[in-house]
């Protein structure tokens, strides 16, 4: 590791004034945990020259203020979960925003939220459940940051029925690059937080981010999130110990089918057509390998099902369909249109087996409880794709997978899972999402090249074939890479960058 | 005995995930006691967390940190209550907590741990084979006239040192029970200190010592059976003696002996207790009770362990057996806290930090016990001296109305003795 910078004492002392002894740190035992190699990344990330705690938006403020006046680069995080490196270059300074972790107000009448960002998924999602709401919740977990996932697209696998986080995005209290409490939306108004826009052009796209280097401009202290309506029980009631958890819903109200179809064009037909008939909670064709590792406690659990070879046979061109309704009788007309609909394309239910494990784990489609299981193959994960356009789209992007992904397979450096993404439709088939995941063992002696070149082969493919796949990073050479495919948008991130944070000390990236 | 070395997949398997800091997601109820790790939700670090720990440990393994000042310190903050572990293991297959006990065997290996204050309870033991410097000789005093005992009988009553010497009421109950029971058991005159606090320090060659004089008296006194009602003595047998030795003993705690005496209608629970109860589920007893099975083989690609290893998750802690007969008595109504179980919120109570970080004790048991006046109980129950220590002092320092009760006082009372 590179000897750690350290800041200069007095820009230390400055800091140290504004949120007191306890709450900043630069010994490098604290800063251990800042500078871990993540096995999802296999990059070796430069250490942070100190870590500082604000409790609210004015020392937020305060902070940022100071890095601007000290040309001090900054990069603030909550949970750090999917990052590759909590900074990007050495010598910056992080801002962890774990002691603002409060929700500010849960208004039943006008279905919203207000939080701070270090309020978790599933604290926010108990607290809604138990006023018969919910809103969308990002497919990250448990414990990670639902401001950070309203922030960027936050897909998850209800958005059939809904539509992406961002999408439910409201009011919002921001910190500028450069030190500018900016309330936005109604807030700007003094008309409460109900509103994302006010008069004049949208800002939320100013503060979208991605996740880790080069994510979004400032620091987003508080939000409002749009709620909905919640069909299912106020208080999910958990059965069982560590690690075999079970959370079945009703089942008057509430069912899972998975069907699987001769073709993926028939997935992709049947998924539409449900779409247009306004079914389901959740629709989506889910990825198979990483089903077989969430349902298995162990790695050696999972190896012997894969091995089995069950989830191969019968899920590569499935549909997962959750039903949810007020009444068993909405739920026998949804469950009618959706049977039809998978007659017409030739569909047939998987293996009971399969289904029991989702019946019994509701908590999949609403929350993915048990999503850290995913990293259980020694961590080696990483999702590559995260676009989104048509559904007809997304299922071309999925067929042209093999071209690059059976390079790595062949070569046993990722898992032979080739048909491991998944499509979710939101709003009905408005759109689409998707996703393609990969598992790589950590133990190989080239581990930590492996996810870095699969993105970059997936990537040429979507340049080669103009597709509108990848979610492209704040990284300079990548969007130059991506930007004519989708309008050159760089040229006015770029300027935007540059406008609002002109001593580029927001999160800057790699340089 | 595992070195800081075995733990070498854990260290770098870790992804940062955030999972060793809250609850497990189909357990979390709301907003509040979402946290389950006390130094992180005492301090906020990453630094403090099972996470931040193993990252130190893989540094100082690889020689990228040095032994800096507060370092010791920081490593000693945390209480071993096991919850990163365990929730970390509903997940993944890594070893969070016996990497965090491997790095303070690895710190006193090299000199620099423990803390003066667990020093000062290694050399108590040594001289006195009780973790509070008093006389070995008075070990038994606890042991009042009329406690039917059975020399040639092959269970013994393990006291401990905590219930020995601090909460003597605790060893009285015990063996008034286990005589209402008809249950024949030996009360051991040389048992010496299980050797928690000695491993939970990373002071693993003198707990060594222990395990195996205490093994040696049992065989001597051709003990089968030990039954305990101190978490801490029965998670070390089960957790630690293994580590030594295959154990040529079984280890009961107190509960699931009276849980067992009730189903065979060998206690009757009749005194009527009108009291609204939460219990507190002991780190050793709950979530870090399952038998240590060695394992020695390769971690091969995607993670597959050869041979199989047995994990302990947490799934079959001593959780049932306490609510049990808990629930049998007439009269009591109990209600769990959000944290419970495997969930377990931690006294402070355990690790070496209540002697080294008192206020940091307090504090922790404090948050527990806010937890519990939460429930609307009016008494919070536990089965361990450690956990009576850490609460009675948070009582005390709060002036609180909420009262402690250990489960043996409240069995004795139903069983109206």
């Amino acid at each position: 590791m590179e000897k750690v910078m350290s800041l200069p004492k007095e820009v230390y002392q400055a800091l140290l004034k504004v949120v007191g002894p306890e709450n900043i740190a630069d010994r490098p035992h604290i800063l251990a945990a800042l500078r871990h190699t993540n096995p999802q990344s296999g990059r070796q990330p430069p250490s942070p020259a100190a870590v500082i705690m604000p409790g609210s938006v004015e020392e937020v403020r305060e902070i940022v203020r100071i890095c601007n006046r000290h040309g001090v680069r900054y990069n603030a995080v909550v949970s750090m979960f999917g990052m590759g490196g909590v900074v990007s270059q050495p010598g910056m300074l992080v801002i962890s925003l774990r002691r603002m972790n409060r929700i500010i107000e849960i208004n039943e009448f006008d279905r919203y939220a207000v939080i701070e960002p270090a309020v978790r998924q599933v604290q926010l999602k108990a607290e809604v459940f138990k006023r018969g709401l919910t809103y969308p919740t990002a497919s990250a977990g448990p414990s990670c940051s639902v401001l950070a996932n309203f922030l960027t697209s936050g897909d998850h696998h209800t958005q059939q029925s809904s539509s992406r986080c961002s999408r439910y995005l409201l009011g919002y209290e921001w910190v500028t690059p450069t030190g500018e409490i900016v309330r936005v939306g109604s807030l700007a108004h003094g008309a409460g937080w109900f509103c994302p826009d006010g008069p004049g052009p949208s800002l939320r796209g100013l503060v979208r981010g991605y996740g880790g280097w080069g994510g979004g401009l400032g620091i987003v202290t508080r939000i409002a999130i749009g709620l909905d309506d919640w069909k299912g029980p106020r208080v999910l009631t958990t059965q069982g110990h560590s690690p075999d958890y079970k959370i079945p819903f009703p089942p008057d109200c509430h069912r899972v089918f998975i069907f699987k179809f001769p073709t993926l064009e028939k997935v992709r037909d049947a998924m539409t057509e449900m779409g247009k008939a306004e079914i389901g909670q959740a629709v989506l064709k889910f990825f198979y390998a990483t089903e077989a590792v969430l349902f298995t406690v162990s790695a050696n659990d999972f190896r012997d099902l894969w091995n089995s070879g069950l989830y191969q046979r019968e899920l590569p061109r499935a549909l997962w369909v959750y039903l949810a309704a007020w009444t068993p009788e909405e739920l026998a007309y949804e469950e009618r249109v959706m049977r039809d609909i998978v007659e017409e394309f030739g569909g047939e239910p998987v293996d009971a087996s399969i289904t029991r494990k989702y019946e019994e784990n509701m908590d999949f489609f609403i929350l993915v409880s048990f999503l850290q299981r995913v990293l259980k193959l020694g961590g080696g994960w990483s999702p590559t794709k995260l676009g989104a356009d048509s559904i007809h789209h997304m299922f071309e992007v999925a067929a042209a997978i093999p071209e690059f992904f059976y390079d790595f397979i062949e070569k046993g450096r990722i898992l032979d899972a080739p048909h491991n993404f998944q499509v979710i439709p939101m709003e009905y088939g408005h759109a689409a999402h998707i996703e393609l995941l990969f598992f790589f063992d950590n133990q190989r002696p080239d581990w930590q090249q492996i996810p870095a070149e699969v993105m970059q082969k997936s990537m040429e493919s979507d340049i080669r074939h103009g597709f509108h796949a990848a979610t492209p990073p704040r990284v300079k050479a990548v969007m130059e890479r991506l930007g004519p495919l989708y309008s050159n948008f760089q040229v006015w991130t770029n300027k935007i960058k540059e406008t609002f944070d002109p001593n580029n000390v927001s999160n800057p990236g790699p340089g | 005995m595992d070195k800081l070395t075995d733990y070498r997949y854990t260290m770098k398997s870790c992804n940062s995930c955030g999972q060793c800091r809250f609850i497990l997601g189909p357990m979390m109820k709301g907003w509040e006691y979402a946290e389950i790790c006390p130094i992180h939700l005492r301090y906020r670090w990453d630094a403090c967390s099972g996470q931040g720990l193993i990252n130190i440990a893989q540094e100082l393994l690889d020689g990228e940190l040095d032994y800096e000042d507060g370092l010791i310190e920081h490593i000693y903050t945390c209480t071993t209550c096991g919850a990163c572990d365990i929730n970390c293991k509903s997940v993944r297959d890594m070893e969070v907590m016996d990497t965090i006990l491997a790095l303070r065997a690895r710190c006193v290996e090299d000199g620099r741990g423990p803390l003066p204050p667990h020093q000062e309870q290694a050399r108590y033991i040594e001289a006195h084979h009780n973790i509070f410097g008093e006389p070995h000789e008075e070990r038994s005093d606890w042991l009042q006239e009329g406690i039917k005992l059975s020399e040639k009988a092959d269970v013994a009553y393990f006291a401990g040192c905590a219930t020995a010497y601090k909460h003597p009421d605790i060893a009285r109950n015990t063996v008034r029970i286990l005589n209402a029971g008809g249950l024949d058991f030996q009360v051991l005159h040389d048992e010496y200190c299980c050797g928690a606090p000695l491993w939970r320090t990373g002071q693993v060659e003198a707990a060594r010592k222990l395990a195996e004089h205490n093994t040696e008296v049992f065989r001597e006194n051709g003990i089968r059976t030990v039954v305990t009602a101190c978490a801490e003595c029965y998670g070390t047998f089960r957790g630690f003696y293994p580590r030594i030795a295959p154990p040529d003993f079984e280890v009961v705690h107190i509960s699931e002996v009276v849980q067992r005496m009730l189903r065979a209608d060998r206690l009757k629970l009749k005194g009527k207790l009108d009291i609204k109860v939460t219990y507190h589920d002991p780190c050793l007893l709950g979530r870090l009770s399952e038998p240590y099975v060695p394992w020695h083989g390769e971690i091969k690609s995607f993670g597959y362990h050869e041979p199989p290893k047995t994990w302990r998750r947490g799934t079959h802690g001593v959780y049932e057996s306490p609510r049990e007969v808990l629930k049998a008595i007439p009269g009591l109504e109990l209600v769990e806290m959000t944290r419970h179980a495997e969930n377990a919120f931690c006294c402070g109570g355990g690790g070496g930090v209540p002697a080294a970080f008192p206020d940091f004790a307090l504090w922790t048991a404090a948050e527990r016990l806010d937890e519990a006046k939460s429930t609307g109980a009016n008494a919070v129950v536990s089965a361990c001296p450690w956990c009576e220590s850490a609460f009675q002092n948070a009582i005390d320092a709060d002036k609180s109305t909420l009262q402690y009760h250990d489960f043996t006082g409240l069995v004795v009372r139903a069983l109206e003795l």
